[in-house]
């Protein structure tokens, strides 16, 4: 693959979190480093892994395939691979894989004198992640609180724990985290759709500048946050979102056990209502 | 090595402290987790352990009064006007008037439901009517019938009239005709409570309102209260209408609700001419009726399974309870006999359950396919009574 004119530039050595020189290199375009090998070797595990699963049966269907969790009865043990063990060694896989890739993340980000705020953003979905599988179950006291690996599987879980909290739609830090989740949607929708009209410009105009995205929005909504705000807003709403994923899924078993449209009775026992 | 900024470690620093603090208190320490399907589905109910407990242990169960030796009655019973409970022994039947004071009325208060002057009697003193001995009397044949009846719904753990009383007059959960409690009517005479389509796409087969989608939707938040439990002790949410993927505690709630339809309709409703006007409903006058929260009392199990019928046979209305055989009047002569030739034998009275007069149950839809039924849900915390 040929390299960009301008990549040799950022083909900075050193900047390593771990091991100095080993690894430091580029194959292709894809620096390597010390993580990098690290994730190639959890990521291909952990798939050989859901591989041998799927092959134990009972189906090749790409949509029922699933790795379980152990039953809760193991608690916070090891189960055998059959019964469960097979989820957690995919785990141990996955938070590897996904660590390792925060941590090459980081190392880029050194090399090239940036702040940390991708391996920030991408650990904010980690943290949700890890939640789900290793804080909310250490919590409740069972790895088999875990979601189970396969495309139906997860949803057919995701259904039945929201209703074992009646109407998960009330759990307020559901609510705040799908709040989150539209807004960065409507944010990247407007911003996107501005980069490409201004880039886009009617044959035989110029390619619009930042004045013209500024005035756009001041017409449009009264408002322009500018170019490095958006980028900031951004990373604001999506890491929000990520990270009150995961608060609405903790405090729900480990800190409240009811169903969440009880919660909301603190509302009428407030003494500010007449007898 | 790792340059962490100040605001990095910041962050770091809390999610530590966070993690700490919580995980001193918890792991699992003080929540139950209950499987009730196959791994990794999360068909399962968590319960935080120490809040069950205590309501565990707000459930106050008196003491079974000392057994009574073997009958050795001969002839008619010394009393008049004895409608129900007259196959058992006198000593079992004063066992049982006194256990019941206790329930309902408070201990050694007979005089609750019967005048003191004349025990006999179905009027007071100055001749009015003694509703509370009529409608005890209804509801004697009502425990009888429920506990001989509904095997599917109370297994081997059975009703008495504690069950619901709890040494109240008033049971919890009484409903009347009104407005805001119509779901219940379910209870009653009201059927459709499926309100989904079965069709991939919408068309007008399926004419369910709004309304009745929301009669269904309290419905089952009211049995959801009344049991402490969440949809997924009764539903797999993947589809909700399939009974194959329902636990089996969804079967022994469906035989709950056709033992309500049949104790509403046949047993409470019609006490409506008995009742003075301050016992019925504002709206319509209507008798007090049952629901779920009645006997449930807010637990999966009422009383939390305590198993007190076992000890007094007058409300059995089964020929034995677990294997016992049910010491009717002239136990003596038939006690080396199987249980059930002695109900047979015309030396002895059969147990009568009550008549039914207002007909069959309301609508009955058709039994579900599931084949393991009277399976008894799992156990919330390790105690058990």
């Amino acid at each position: 693959m040929a390299t960009l004119s301008f990549e040799r530039k950022y083909r900075v050595r050193g900047g390593t979190l771990i091991g100095g020189d080993l690894f430091d290199f580029w194959f292709g375009p894809f620096y390597v480093g010390f993580f990098g090998v690290t994730t190639i070797i959890f990521s291909v595990l952990g798939t050989a892994l859901l591989v041998w699963g799927a092959a134990m049966g009972p189906t090749w269907n790409l949509w029922q395939i699933s790795i379980a969790p152990p039953d809760l009865s193991y608690g916070l043990k090891f189960a055998p691979l059959a019964e469960g063990g097979l989820w957690q060694l995919v785990t141990i896989c996955a938070i590897g894989a996904f660590l390792s890739w925060a941590l090459r993340q980081a190392e880029i980000s050194r090399k090239l004198g940036m702040g940390m705020h991708i391996p920030w953003a991408y650990g904010a979905a980690v943290l949700a992640y890890v939640t789900l599988v290793v804080f909310r179950p250490m919590l409740l006291g069972a790895w088999g609180h875990g979601f189970p690996y396969g495309i139906f599987s997860h949803l057919d879980w995701v259904s039945n724990v929201g209703y074992q909290y009646l109407h998960f739609h009330y759990n307020p830090a559901h609510m705040i985290a799908i709040t989150f989740f539209f807004t960065n949607c409507l944010a990247l929708a407007m911003h996107g759709s501005l980069i490409l009209s201004v880039t886009n410009p009617k044959k035989g105009e110029p390619v619009k500048t930042s004045e013209h995205e500024n005035v756009f929005f001041r017409d449009l909504v009264g408002y322009s946050i500018g170019a490095i705000g958006i980028h900031r807003l951004g990373l604001f709403l999506a890491m929000s979102a990520s990270i009150w994923s995961a608060i609405c899924i903790i405090i729900s078993g480990p800190f409240w056990t009811k169903g969440w449209p009880e919660w909301w009775s603190w509302w009428l026992n407030l003494p500010i209502w007449p007898a | 090595m790792i340059r962490l900024d100040r605001h990095s470690a910041a962050v770091a620093a809390a999610l530590l402290a966070v993690t700490a603090l919580s995980g001193c208190d918890y792991f699992g320490k003080d929540r139950a987790g209950v499987q009730t399907g196959y791994r990794g589905t999360a068909m399962e109910q968590v319960y935080n352990e120490p809040a069950v407990n205590a309501e565990f242990a707000k459930v106050v169960i008196p003491e079974a009064l000392p057994p009574v030796s073997p009958s050795t009655d001969s002839g008619p019973l010394p009393w008049q006007n004895v409608q129900v409970l007259n196959d058992i022994s006198v000593a079992e039947f004063n066992r049982t008037m006194v256990a019941m004071s206790t329930w309902v009325a408070g201990t050694g208060n007979c005089g609750y439901c019967h005048n003191l002057g004349n025990l006999a009697a179905d009027t007071t003193a100055k001749g009015e009517p003694l509703y509370t001995k009529i409608v005890a009397r209804r509801m004697i044949q009502m425990t009888r019938h429920i506990n001989s009846q509904y095997p599917q719904h109370v297994a081997n753990t059975g009703v008495t009239c504690y069950t619901c009383h709890m040494g109240k007059p008033l049971p919890n959960g009484l409903w009347f005709y009104a407005s805001q409690n119509d779901h219940l009517r379910h209870y009653l005479d009201r059927d459709g409570a499926r309100v989904i389509s079965h069709d991939m796409a919408p068309s007008d087969k399926n004419r369910s309102s709004v309304k009745q989608t929301e009669w269904t939707y309290k419905l089952m938040i009211s049995q959801s209260n009344s049991l402490g439990v969440n949809c997924t002790y009764c539903h797999n949410s993947r589809l909700f209408s399939s009974w194959e993927e329902a636990p089996p505690q969804r079967v022994t709630a469906y035989h709950g609700i056709l033992m309500l339809r049949d104790v509403n309709t046949n047993f409470l409703a019609p006490l409506q001419p008995v009742y003075p006007e301050v016992r019925l409903g504002k709206a319509m006058g209507d008798a007090p009726k049952a629901q779920c929260l009645t006997c449930h009392n807010g637990a999966y199990k009422p009383l939390y399974g305590a198993q007190m019928v076992k000890d007094y046979p007058a409300f059995w209305g089964r020929p034995d309870w677990n294997g016992v055989p049910f010491p009717g009047r002239y136990m003596q002569a038939a006690a080396a006999e199987p249980a059930v030739e002695m109900m047979d034998s015309t030396a002895t009275p059969t147990v009568e359950v009550a008549p039914v007069p207002a007909g069959t149950p309301a609508t009955t839809p058709s039994t579900p396919s599931v084949s393991s039924r009277n399976s008894t849900p799992r156990t919330t915390t390790g105690t058990q009574r």
